[in-house]
């Protein structure tokens, strides 16, 4: 069965440190550039995710991503250079386009935006595992009932896939068409889709007995196999990111005086 | 009025959310197979939201943003976790309201989903994206509605009335049929006025 988690089996430093930290490194990524508003400190960023990702060894993963998301950066540059409000000064001539300096201006940064928060999330995806995840979440104290939600996301999507494919076969196979004008692939939504919910709707019935079974509602604590707390390493990676958030803030101040 | 918000947190509603979030995945993977020029990615959201309550339905539509967002790298997606969380609970309010037993009222709580989602949505897309969707009808009105000098704001609301409205009345269409199909064994693990009765 596929997962639909891009986590990458690697045993790298980055893989090694804990989730909180990563999650930090995400937040100190997405709002530094955000508090600082400079176009510079998005390249900063931009340059520590890359550096991370290549010494994590999985910055081969992150193209597709990258590939997936330039259909939007390119829609926005064309209209923003094309139509921005505040377009005055034009920048050059493709063919009869005009693309005017604001505009384009306007879609970098934003451009930069998606891009930096892309690779900032990529650090964390593709090298925390969800199972993983979910555990330090329950020891810091997150409701083990979210846990069990999180966690089985993950084993009901592969299980629903292959009923889909199961079910995608059937109807083909009693001569329904999936392919054509879009009002033969409309009409074919309802007959592919309608059993995969209902069957997995009536077998959360099962899973839900099974659940309370195995003592489900328990109200007593939970305990852990495998104990894991935030190590030094993980520390100073923090303070460091705390300290670009401060940093960001006292850039701020300054270009403010 | 007063069980509006009244939600029962057993095992049973933990069972649905992840079956909820799993059916929102189902539908977009249709989607794209069947290369529908629409996302149809809240079905599940809407399901949860109907049979759980409010409560439920955001829950699964916020969790839904949220695990994809931190597994499949989507942070497009992540962005729109509020707009998740109001599709789920304007469709369960609308559901406690007694809308979707009819076919009239699914066609109103699909509007009220939409509008939910479009007044959402719009700040974020400003914010985030400057006011394109992602989505090629809508930002081809986007780029009209800018050529044509309209504000930027205006632009994207359109954008975003173009695309939501009539996905979520799709939506809504399935998954009233769905609904209605449901076994009423299943159905009564998410009624509210249930009671244990006892025989001695």
């Amino acid at each position: 069965m596929k997962s639909i988690s891009l986590y990458v089996d690697k045993d790298t430093c980055l893989t090694r440190l804990h989730p909180f930290a990563k999650m930090f490194y995400i937040l100190a990524a997405v709002s530094a550039p955000l508090i600082g508003g400079a176009l510079w400190i998005y390249g900063l960023f931009l340059a520590i995710s890359l550096c991370l990702l290549i010494s994590g060894k999985i910055i081969r993963k992150v193209f597709p991503l990258i590939a997936f998301s330039f259909t939007i950066i390119i829609t926005i540059f064309l209209i923003h250079g094309l139509f921005n409000q505040e377009n005055q000064k034009v920048l050059f001539h493709l063919g009869p386009l005009a693309f005017y300096e604001e505009g384009l201006l306007y879609a970098a940064r934003i451009g930069l935006n998606i891009l930096n928060m892309l690779l900032a999330f990529a650090t964390f995806v593709l090298t925390t595992k969800p199972a993983d995840l979910v555990d330090d979440l329950e020891q810091a104290g997150f409701s083990p009932r979210f846990g069990y939600m999180i966690s089985s996301v993950f084993q009901i999507i592969p299980q629903m896939m292959g009923t889909m494919n199961t079910i995608m076969d059937a109807q083909r196979s009693r001569g329904m068409e999936t392919e054509g004008s879009l009002f033969v692939r409309a009409k074919a939504f309802i007959p592919l889709i309608s059993p995969v919910v209902s069957s997995s709707l009536i077998n959360t019935r099962e899973r839900a007995i099974a659940l309370e079974v195995r003592g489900f509602d328990s109200k007593n604590k939970k305990t852990f196999l495998r104990e894991h707390k935030l190590a030094g390493k993980d520390k100073t990676f923090m303070l460091l990111m705390a300290l670009l958030i401060a940093g960001s803030i006292v850039w701020r101040v300054l270009t403010w005086l | 009025m007063k069980n509006l918000f009244k939600t029962k947190l057993n095992a049973a509603c933990f069972v649905l959310i992840p079956a909820c979030i799993g059916i929102n995945y189902l539908g977009k993977l249709f989607a794209s197979v069947l290369k529908l020029p629409l996302w149809l990615d809240s079905i599940g959201t809407c399901i949860g939201g109907i049979l759980g309550g409010p409560i439920i339905g955001g829950i699964c539509g916020a969790a839904n943003n949220l695990i994809y967002g931190f597994t499949t790298g989507d942070s497009i997606t992540l962005v729109y976790a509020l707009t998740s969380l109001g599709i789920g609970v304007a469709v369960g309010i609308m559901a406690r309201l007694g809308r979707m037993e009819k076919l009239s009222g699914a066609i109103l709580t699909a509007c009220v989903a939409g509008l939910t989602a479009v007044v959402i949505s719009t700040p974020l897309n400003l914010i985030f994206w400057g006011g394109t969707t992602g989505n090629i009808w809508g930002d081809a009105v986007f780029a009209w509605s800018q050529a044509s000098g309209l504000p930027v704001a205006l632009g994207s609301f359109l954008d975003e009335v173009l695309v939501d409205v009539p996905d979520k009345l799709i939506t809504l269409l399935i998954v009233y049929a769905i609904i209605k199909g449901l076994p009423k064994k299943l159905t009564s693990l998410y009624e509210l006025d249930d009671e244990v009765a006892s025989l001695d």
